[in-house]
């Protein structure tokens, strides 16, 4: 249908998402996206995305102290650590935005409410993920996937976003997210290696 | 010339194509949109696709770009 209505570069995907075989994310097309607003700037953009990573690392400290295994609890442990790292990252971002030198503790008072990083809550995720606390593997694969749900959540935000500077902005963070997903996948491929 | 969108070509890509696609348009322009259902959308959807069912394409094709590339699935 669009190859005739003068769309020139369509193509269909051989398969479709059966045959897609890197992330996907679940949930309706507005899920998360009351976290943003069609009309806030790059820089509210940011903290937006700065607050989901805090959620995020909350989130793993949670599942840190539930768990008793020690090697799990060191894997949430580091996972809730590269949050940090996530977070700094933004707070770059920001300061390559503002030309301000606000640190990431000034930077966190900013934020009214951390959220879940990918728009959905700790009870949703774990009703999504029933995973096996035993298994790094397993716990690394949630991660994945909800690192997936991130980057699906800011590029949706980026595509409703009237704001432009704030949808390059959006799309900068996703790319982030992407670098995430690539690290994190090439770790589990070393995890497997192992096993 | 309506019979224009029955005969005109789509080209097919797999999945590595699509990823390669995305990977070397410049600000990863590409629209990846999904014509299912909601429900189905919902079960999975790859990141960031954009969702027009198919019964609804013909009425929300000014949401799409002519020159950007679409990987329809």
């Amino acid at each position: 249908m669009l190859a005739g209505k003068g769309f020139s570069k369509v193509y269909n995907l051989t398969g479709g998402i059966k045959a897609w075989n890197k992330e996907v994310a679940v949930g309706a097309e507005d899920t998360g996206l009351h976290l943003f607003s069609r009309e806030e700037s790059p820089e509210e953009a940011v903290v937006v995305g700065f607050g989901l990573e805090v959620g995020l690392r909350e989130f793993y400290l949670s599942m840190q102290a539930q768990t008793s295994r020690e090697s799990t609890k060191a894997l949430f442990g580091k996972l809730a650590d590269i949050e940090i790292l996530h977070q700094e990252r933004l707070v770059e971002l920001y300061r390559d935005m503002t030309g301000s030198a606000m640190t990431a503790t000034e930077f966190s008072k900013k934020i009214v409410e951390p959220g879940m990083e990918g728009g959905l809550s700790t009870e949703e995720y774990l009703q999504l993920y029933h995973i096996d606390y035993d298994s790094e593997l397993e716990v690394l694969g949630m991660a994945l996937a909800i690192e997936a749900q991130a980057l699906d959540l800011y590029l949706r935000a980026a595509e409703q976003s009237d704001n432009h500077q704030t949808k390059k902005v959006l799309q900068q963070i996703a790319d982030e997210e992407r670098s995430h997903i690539a690290r994190l996948s090439s770790y589990i491929d070393q995890q497997q290696d192992l096993t | 010339m309506k019979w224009m969108q029955f005969f005109t070509p789509v080209t097919s890509i797999n999945w590595q194509e699509a990823h390669q696609l995305a990977e070397e348009t410049p600000g990863r322009d590409v629209v990846f949109l999904d014509v299912r259902q909601p429900k189905e959308y919902a079960h999975g959807h790859l990141p960031g696709a954009k969702l027009i069912p198919l019964g609804d394409l013909d009425k929300r094709l000014d949401e799409l770009g002519k020159e950007q590339p679409i990987v329809i699935y």
